[in-house]
C-alpha cells in the first residue's frame, strides 16, 4: 500500500514537473526571441499568466463534440506518454510505468494527441485549421523517417527496444549514445527541428499565413488546456532525447541526489531545446513540400548511415 | 446429417431461395440471405468439432472435408463478418433493383469461402475457390457500370491466379500422387528447395486474391465497383482467403526450411532470397496502396487502396516466418477484417443517406450521423495503429518482429513510412465525410437505419475489446500457428513480448488512459458545462472577416497537395501502366502471329510447300 502511495505521488510529481518545466521553457524562449529581435519581450513567467487568464474565462464556445474533446485528447496523450518516459536514471520517485512500454509504443502514442487536435480543428469548419492539419501531417511523414531510422539504429545497436535498458547501458558503459552512434544522434537532431515546429518548420501554425492554423478556433479553457498539453509534450520530447542520446539524467537515490539529478536533466534538456530555437531565429519559413524534402534528404541519409553503423 | 454438409446445404439453399424471393421484395430476399448465413454461423460456432473430418468419393476422387485450427481462425472472420454484413445489407440494398441475383451471389460467396475453409483436399478447395471467384465477379458487375474495364481486369487476374493454382495442384498430384493438402505438405510439396514451381505457382494464385504487388491492380476498381454491402465482405473476408493460402504455403517454406535441416548454402540462400522478395513485395504494396489512397477524392476508393496497403503488412508478416511476425500477420488479418468491414459499412451508410461517397460533395455529417461517425473514428484509430485499439497490437508485433527477429531494418522504415502516411488518408476520410463545413446540401441527411448501425457498432466494440484483450484472438491464432508448423507458441491476455524480452503491457496503458481521460473530461465538462456555448461552422474567425451564409469555405480539393508535390517522383510509376504495356506488347506479338496464321488457305498451302522444299534440301543433314 505504501508502495502504491509513493507511485501515485511520484506520478503527480512527474506531471507537475513536466508542466512547470515546459511552461517555463516556453516563456524563456519568448523572452530570448524578443531580445534577439530587439524587442523587450514578456516576462519569463508570462505563459503562466496567460494560462491563468484563459482558465478563468467564464464562457467558452465550441463547434461541437470533437471540438470539445480535442483538448482532452491532447492531455490524455500527454499524460499517458509522460507515464511511460523515464525522467531520472534509477530513481524511486519517477519510474511510473516505464517498464511496461517501449519505444515503438511511444512513437505511436505521441501521435494520439495530434489526432485529437486534428479532429477538433477539423470540426470547427475553419479552412485554415484544416490546411494547417494537412501541413502538420505531411511534415510528420517527413521528419518521422530520419527519427525512426535513428531509433532503429539504437535498438539494434543495443538489442533492446526499452528506453530503460538503453539508459542503463549508457550509464554502465559511460558512453553517451550521441558518441557511440553519432549519426543516429544527428539524424534525430534534424528530426527534432521538425518536431518542435520552430522556423523554418513552423508551417502548421504559420503566423500571418494561416492565422495560427489548427488552434485558430480554440479559446478560453480549451486553449488553456491545449497549452498545458503542449508544454508537457515539449518536456516529453526533450526528456526522451536526453534519455536516448545523452545518457539520461540521474545522480543516484536519495533526496539530494534527486535534486541534483533534476538539475542535470534541466541543463541537458535546455541545451538541447536551444538547437531548434537557434535554428529558428536565423531561418525564414519553408513551404510544406520543401520541408518534407528537407527531411528526406540529408537527415534520412544520416539515418541510413546510422543503421549501417549499428549493424557493424 | 453431418454438420459440414448441413452448413453448406443451408448456404446453397439460402442462395437459391433468396434468388427466387428477389422477385417479390428486396427486404424478404435480404432477410432470407441473412438468416441462412446466420444459421450457418450458429452451426459453425456451436456444432463443429475441431479436427473432425468426413471422407467421401466423387467421380473416383477421394475428397475430404474437415476443420482444423487454421481454417477455424478464418472461419471466425468469414462467418462472423458475413453475418453482420448480411444484416447490414438488408437496409443497404432496400429498393434496389435485381436484388435476387445480388443476394444469390452474396450467399454463394460466403458458401464458397466456407467451403474453402472446410476443404482438406485440393480438388474441393479449387472448386469452392472458383465458386467464390465467379460469384464475386457477378457482384462486381452488378451495377452494370465499368463492366469492360473493371470486370474484365478482375476476371483476367482471377483466371491467371486460378490457372497457376490448378497447375500447381496437377503438379502436386503428379509428383506426390495425392490431392490431400496435409499429405502434400508432409511429403514436402511446399519445400522450396525440392520443388521450386509448386510454391511459387500457389503464391501467384493466392497473391491475386490477397492483392499483393504486382497482382493488385484489379483490386481498387473491383472494391469500388461492387455494392458497398458486398465490399465489406470483399475486403474484410475474401481477401483473407488469399492470406489463408499464403500463410499455408509460406509457413511451410520458412518454418520447415529455415529452422530445420540446412541442406547446403545454395538452398539456404535461395530460400532467403525468396523470403526477402516476398517481404519487399509486401512492403512496396503497402507503400503504393497508401500513396494512392491519400490522393483519392472518393471515400470508397480511398478505403479500397487502403485495403491493399493493409494486406501488404499482412504479407510482410507472413513472409517473416518468425513466430511474432506470423502472429502479427494473422492478428492483423482478423483486425483488418473488423475495422475495414466497419469502415466500408460507414461508407455504405453515408452513401445511402447522403447519396454519394464523393468527399468533394459532402462534408460535416458528424452531427447528423453521430453513431456512424463514432464507428468511423474507432475504426480509423485502429487502422492507423494508434494505441490502445486492436490495430496497434498488430502493428507493434509486426515492427518488433521485423526489428528483433528477422533483421529487416530497412523494410521497417518502408513499413513505417507507409503507416505514417496512412495518418494522412485516415484524417482525409474522417474530415472529408464528417468534419468541416456543414453545407446546405446535406441538411436533409439523417442517421442510418438501426439495422445498419447495429452491425457497425458491434464491430467498433470488438475493436476496443481486441485492443484491451488481444489474447482473445491470440488463442485461436496460436492454435492455427501450431497447425502450420510452429512449436510452443506463447501468448498473454494483455501483455506483448518480443524475443529480446521487452514487454508492452496493455493493462497499464488502458488504466492510465482511462484515469487521465476521466479526470480531465470531468474537469472540462462538469465545471465548464454552463459556460460552454455551441456555435455553428459559419461562426468562425477568418482573419477578422465575417463569412456570409452562402460563402463556400469547404476545403476538400487537392487535400494533400504539398505532400503529393514532395512525393511526386513516387507517383510517376504505376503498375497499371506496366501491365498495359505488357498487354500492348502481347497484342503486337499476336498481330505478328497473325501474319503467319493468316486464316487464308493459300498461305497455309505455301507453308506446306516451303516445309517440303526445306525437308528435301536438308534431308541429307537431318536423316543420316
Amino acid at each position: 500500500m505504501e508502495d502504491l502511495g509513493i507511485k501515485i505521488i511520484g506520478a503527480l510529481l512527474t506531471v507537475v514537473l513536466a508542466f512547470t518545466v515546459g511552461m517555463t521553457y516556453g516563456g524563456i524562449v519568448r523572452k530570448l526571441t524578443a531580445r534577439v529581435q530587439n524587442r523587450r519581450g514578456p516576462v519569463v513567467w508570462q505563459n503562466f499568466l496567460d494560462l491563468l487568464k484563459l482558465q478563468s474565462k467564464k464562457t467558452n464556445v465550441a463547434h461541437g463534440f470533437m471540438g470539445h474533446m480535442a483538448p482532452v485528447w491532447i492531455i490524455i496523450a500527454a499524460g499517458t506518454v509522460l507515464m511511460f518516459i523515464p525522467i531520472l536514471n534509477g530513481d524511486l520517485w519517477f519510474p511510473n510505468l516505464t517498464f511496461h512500454g517501449d519505444l515503438i509504443f511511444l512513437l505511436y502514442m505521441m501521435v494520439f494527441g495530434s489526432l485529437g487536435m486534428a479532429l477538433g480543428a477539423g470540426q470547427t469548419g475553419n479552412p485554415n485549421s484544416a490546411i494547417g492539419v494537412t501541413r502538420g501531417l505531411s511534415q510528420m511523414v517527413g521528419f518521422e523517417i530520419p527519427f525512426v531510422l535513428a531509433l532503429v539504429a539504437l535498438m539494434i545497436q543495443y538489442k533492446t527496444t526499452s528506453i530503460q535498458d538503453i539508459m542503463a547501458i549508457q550509464a554502465e558503459t559511460g558512453v553517451w549514445m550521441m558518441f557511440s552512434n553519432p549519426f543516429a544522434f544527428l539524424a534525430a537532431l534534424f528530426a527534432s527541428l521538425g518536431m518542435f515546429r520552430y522556423s523554418p518548420f513552423d508551417i502548421v501554425g504559420a503566423p500571418a499565413e494561416l492565422a495560427s492554423g489548427p488552434m485558430s478556433e480554440f479559446g478560453g479553457k480549451y486553449l488553456g488546456t491545449m497549452m498545458t498539453g503542449g508544454s508537457i509534450f515539449a518536456f516529453i520530447k526533450l526528456t526522451l532525447y536526453v534519455d536516448l542520446f545523452m545518457g539520461g539524467a540521474g545522480f543516484g537515490t536519495g533526496f539530494i541526489a534527486t535534486i541534483i539529478g533534476l538539475g542535470i536533466l534541466l541543463l541537458k534538456t535546455f541545451s538541447l531545446y536551444m538547437v531548434p530555437v537557434f535554428y529558428g531565429w536565423i531561418s525564414p519559413r519553408y513551404r510544406t513540400e520543401q520541408a518534407i524534402r528537407y527531411f528526406w534528404g540529408w537527415p534520412t541519409a544520416l539515418g541510413v548511415i546510422a543503421v549501417i553503423w549499428a549493424i557493424f | 446429417m453431418n454438420s459440414f454438409f448441413l452448413i453448406l446445404l443451408i448456404l446453397f439453399a439460402g442462395a437459391g431461395l433468396s434468388f427466387a424471393l428477389g422477385k417479390i421484395s428486396s427486404i424478404i430476399s435480404g432477410t432470407v440471405a441473412f438468416l441462412s448465413i446466420a444459421a450457418a454461423s450458429a452451426l459453425f460456432f456451436t456444432q463443429i468439432e475441431m479436427g473432425s473430418f468426413i471422407e467421401f468419393s466423387l467421380g473416383g476422387i477421394q475428397l475430404q472435408w474437415g476443420i482444423n485450427s487454421y481454417g477455424y481462425l478464418f472461419g471466425i472472420i468469414v462467418l462472423g463478418l458475413g453475418t453482420l454484413a448480411s444484416l447490414y445489407s438488408i437496409s443497404y440494398m432496400q429498393n434496389k433493383e435485381r436484388t435476387g441475383g445480388f443476394y444469390f451471389n452474396y450467399v454463394l460467396v460466403i458458401a464458397g469461402m466456407t467451403g474453402i475453409i472446410f476443404s482438406n483436399d485440393f480438388v474441393s478447395f479449387f472448386i469452392f475457390w472458383e465458386i467464390m471467384t465467379w460469384a464475386s465477379y457477378l457482384i462486381i458487375i452488378y451495377s452494370g457500370k465499368n463492366v469492360k474495364k473493371i470486370g474484365i481486369k478482375y476476371m483476367i487476374f482471377s483466371a491467371v491466379g486460378a490457372y497457376s493454382m490448378l497447375t500447381a495442384i496437377v503438379m502436386i498430384k503428379g509428383t506426390y500422387d495425392t490431392f490431400l493438402i496435409s499429405e502434400a505438405i508432409n511429403s514436402g510439396a511446399f519445400n522450396f528447395v525440392d520443388n521450386i514451381y509448386i510454391p511459387i505457382l500457389l503464391l501467384i494464385g493466392f497473391g491475386v486474391k490477397a492483392a499483393t504487388m504486382p497482382l493488385h491492380v484489379w483490386a481498387p476498381g473491383a472494391y469500388n465497383n461492387a455494392p458497398t454491402s458486398f465490399t465489406v465482405i470483399f475486403s474484410g473476408a475474401m481477401s483473407k482467403m488469399g492470406v489463408l493460402g499464403m500463410g499455408l504455403v509460406l509457413g511451410h517454406i520458412f518454418t520447415v526450411d529455415r529452422s530445420g535441416n540446412l541442406i547446403n548454402f545454395f538452398s539456404q540462400f535461395s530460400v532467403i532470397a525468396l523470403q526477402q522478395t516476398i517481404m519487399w513485395l509486401g512492403g512496396i504494396t503497402a507503400v503504393i496502396g497508401t500513396l494512392y489512397a491519400l490522393i483519392q477524392d472518393d471515400a470508397k476508393k480511398l478505403l479500397a487502396y487502403s485495403s491493399i496497403a493493409q494486406l501488404g503488412y499482412i504479407t510482410v508478416g507472413l513472409a517473416t516466418g518468425t513466430k511474432l511476425g506470423v502472429m502479427a500477420a494473422l492478428f492483423l488479418a482478423v483486425v483488418h477484417g473488423i475495422f475495414k468491414g466497419a469502415l466500408f459499412m460507414v461508407v455504405g451508410a453515408v452513401e445511402r443517406q447522403a447519396g454519394t461517397t464523393d468527399m468533394t460533395k459532402i462534408s460535416g455529417l458528424i452531427r447528423k450521423m453521430p453513431y456512424t461517425f463514432l464507428t468511423a473514428l474507432i475504426s480509423i484509430i485502429a487502422l492507423a495503429g494508434i494505441p490502445p485499439l486492436g490495430g496497434f497490437v498488430g502493428k507493434w508485433m509486426l515492427y518488433e518482429a521485423l526489428i528483433t527477429e528477422s533483421n529487416s531494418y530497412f523494410l521497417v522504415i518502408v513499413i513505417f513510412f507507409s503507416s505514417t502516411a496512412a495518418f494522412l488518408y485516415s484524417y482525409r476520410f474522417l474530415f472529408g465525410l464528417f468534419l468541416g463545413q456543414e453545407e446546405k446540401e446535406t441538411e436533409h441527411v439523417k442517421e442510418a437505419p438501426i439495422t445498419m448501425v447495429i452491425p457497425m457498432l458491434i464491430l467498433a466494440v470488438l475493436l476496443v475489446i481486441t485492443g484491451a484483450f488481444p489474447g482473445l484472438i491470440f488463442a485461436p491464432i496460436a492454435q492455427a500457428m501450431e497447425f502450420i508448423g510452429f512449436k510452443d507458441v506463447t501468448w498473454n491476455m494483455s501483455v506483448l513480448n518480443n524475443v529480446w524480452g521487452n514487454e508492452m503491457n496493455l493493462t497499464y496503458l488502458g488504466i492510465t488512459i482511462a484515469v487521465v481521460f476521466a479526470s480531465i473530461f470531468a474537469f472540462l465538462t462538469l465545471k465548464g458545462l454552463k459556460g460552454t456555448r455551441y456555435i455553428g461552422t459559419k461562426d468562425i474567425s477568418t482573419s477578422g472577416e465575417i463569412p456570409y451564409d452562402n460563402e463556400n469555405l469547404t476545403f476538400q480539393i487537392d487535400f494533400f497537395q504539398p505532400f503529393v508535390r514532395a512525393a511526386a517522383p513516387m507517383y510517376k510509376r504505376s503498375m497499371d501502366k506496366i501491365w498495359n504495356e505488357l498487354g500492348n506488347g502481347l497484342e503486337a506479338l499476336f498481330n505478328f502471329t497473325r501474319k503467319i496464321y493468316t486464316g487464308n488457305g493459300q498461305t497455309y498451302a505455301l507453308f506446306v510447300v516451303v516445309f517440303l522444299v526445306l525437308l528435301l534440301l536438308l534431308k541429307d543433314t537431318l536423316f543420316i
